[in-house]
């Protein structure tokens, strides 16, 4: 199912090294018509648990990861940490599944970056998020 | 790999966790206590352990401590806060022995700290759904 798959028109493959690489690959989208950060990957046998849902883990990383790009985009910083990031798991991701994330930044300042951010498979939502960031 | 001395290694069913696996554990009055030693797959650009995989890890074992706190009923995650108060890297052993907070006829809640040669690291709190349990 997954080579079916079409990604949009200008995805950029983020996840070229390190463990991002070990659970991709993710791609970033072009940003959203209200300026959100959009970012996605398709579900792969890897993904899953046993069942038959995409891994709560991955789902968090995946998040992570697109949380962590967007406050690099924003702040120009060449690194950010994770301070905290909270998840609600609404509905599970299936096998197949394009999952999308949106990011949107609630405050900025010169140390931190506060985001917010859904995950979606098609018209599911499947994932709600808040979660801070250090500027390093 | 071989276990560390004490420990064995956790028995992993979901495809995720056996990919960024192996995990370890070890019992101590009937508690489970869960390790993790970071590997070159688990680390970002910086040589630094992901948060993802710490929520990864964190998601497995506040899940197993949950699943045995349901009398090994079937669990799924409802929500989850992380704290990452620090840094590690490849070659660190990251254990946790989660707590069970609370259970109702319905839910489980977890937390757990996960430290380093004593230091936490990073913590998690998380809310488990028993399926089938209105």
């Amino acid at each position: 199912m997954a080579e079916e798959l079409r990604f949009p028109e200008g995805a950029e493959d983020i996840s070229t090294s390190g463990f991002n690489r070990f659970i991709g690959p993710l791609y970033r989208l072009p940003d959203g018509e209200s300026g959100e950060r959009r970012y996605c990957f398709p579900v792969a046998d890897k993904h899953m648990n046993a069942a038959g849902a995409v891994h709560g883990g991955m789902l968090m990383a995946f998040l992570d990861i697109s949380m962590s790009r967007t406050s690099r985009l924003e702040s120009g910083a060449a690194t950010c940490s994770t301070v905290s990031l909270a998840c609600d798991f609404l509905a599970p991701g299936r096998l197949g599944d394009l999952i999308l994330s949106r990011v949107r930044v609630s405050r900025r300042t010169r140390t931190m970056v506060f985001m917010s951010a859904e995950t979606w498979a098609g018209d599911r939502l499947l994932l709600t998020a808040q979660g801070v960031w250090k500027v390093a | 790999m071989m276990p560390p001395p004490g420990y064995t290694k956790t028995d992993l069913i979901d495809p995720f966790e056996i990919h960024v696996g192996p995990i370890y554990e070890r019992t101590d009055n009937g508690t489970r206590s869960f390790l993790l030693i970071v590997d070159d797959r688990h680390v970002n650009g910086r040589g630094v352990v992901h948060g993802g995989m710490l929520m990864t890890f964190a998601d497995l074992a506040l899940g197993a401590a949950a699943w045995d706190a349901a009398d090994k009923a079937p669990v799924v995650t409802v929500s989850m806060q992380s704290q990452f108060l620090k840094s590690a890297r490849a070659g660190d052993h990251i254990e946790v022995t989660p707590e069970l907070v609370r259970r109702t006829r319905s839910l489980v809640f977890m937390r757990g700290d996960f430290r380093v040669s004593g230091a936490v690291i990073y913590s998690a709190s998380s809310v488990w759904k028993l399926l089938g349990q209105g």
